[in-house]
């Protein structure tokens, strides 16, 4: 039943994804950026939907230090992962998009840093998970880990607003926002299938967990033998 | 209007210019498909990483179990 609802998610993400892709071509191209500027229907999606997964992986690793309740942790290291690949597609595509507006790929800009803190932070927590044998304290250290790289997500968030950046100012949920309403039903449409894809991703490392759970039993079991 | 505007410039561009904005536009595009397709790239490399692992812990598993099996017989 659970793999039946993720295939029908998943088939559900594509279709949404794919039709997006068909109507991101047929729209026109702004007026200052040219073509380019439709990397944002990806570039943005991604950013919010890597946004809410730092979200759930610290209500996730709070709840853990709360209950110690290794479900919680499962849970906290799937979205990570899925997080992190979210932030790296966001990362990518606007560092493509820079080279064209900007003629660069790269600068130290606050909001362009902050977001690759943001990814290192969260591949240390990967890294720190393989450090650690102990299951407790691995998942203990972790969680304290999580939380305070959680820090740097309202850094990311805010960074356009609180400093002068060379990345543009927003454009959302901002009173000098001027994105055209049907502009924005696309956007929101994309970040629909990306959230999708999300939850999909999610839940099957999720099981991956469980299953490595599973081998871990089997194992104490082996050697209790 | 906007049609009349956009003759007028195309009228008083220069043959080089219309070549330079051509390809302005043209590598622009070029560049914007690399951005969807490096996207894509990376999520589709994380579904196959996600594949391999699924495989991997299945085949621990039934292996786990067999040599589980089999020392119980033993005993």
């Amino acid at each position: 039943m659970r793999d039946k609802i993720l295939y029908v998610l998943g088939a559900l993400a594509i279709l949404i994804l794919a039709r997006d892709l068909y109507v991101i071509a047929g729209l026109p191209q702004e007026a200052a950026q040219g073509a380019i500027f439709k990397i944002i229907f990806f570039h943005v999606p991604a950013a919010w939907t890597a946004i809410v997964a730092a979200i759930t992986a610290l209500t996730m690793s709070v709840q853990f230090l709360r209950t110690k309740d290794f479900k919680y942790d499962a849970a906290a290291v799937a979205v990570t992962e899925v997080g992190l690949a979210f932030l790296a597609a966001n990362l990518v595509t606007g560092s493509i998009w820079a080279r064209v507006i900007w003629g660069i790929w790269w600068t130290w800009d606050v909001r362009l840093t902050s977001a690759l803190v943001c990814w290192l932070l969260y591949a240390g927590y990967l890294m720190l998970r393989h450090a650690i044998e102990e299951p407790t304290q691995r998942a203990t250290f972790a969680a304290v880990f999580s939380i305070l790289a959680f820090l740097d997500v309202p850094i990311v968030y805010f960074s356009i607003r609180w400093f002068r950046t060379q990345h543009p100012a927003p454009v959302f949920l901002s009173s000098n926002g001027s994105f055209p309403a049907d502009w924005t039903r696309v956007l929101l449409s994309n970040w629909l299938g990306l959230l999708l894809l999300a939850i999909v991703m999610t839940a099957i490392r999720l099981r991956q967990e469980e299953s490595q759970r599973e081998i871990d039993s089997l194992r104490r079991a082996a050697h209790a033998m | 209007m906007h049609l009349l505007a956009q003759t007028l410039l195309v009228a008083q561009a220069s043959p080089e210019d219309i070549m330079q904005e051509l390809a302005r536009l043209q590598r622009n595009f070029h560049f914007l498909s690399y951005g969807f397709a490096a996207a894509w790239i990376i999520l589709t490399l994380y579904v196959l990483m996600l594949v391999g692992r699924e495989r991997k812990l299945k085949r621990q598993i039934t292996n786990l179990k067999a040599m589980l099996e089999e020392r119980q017989k033993m005993t």
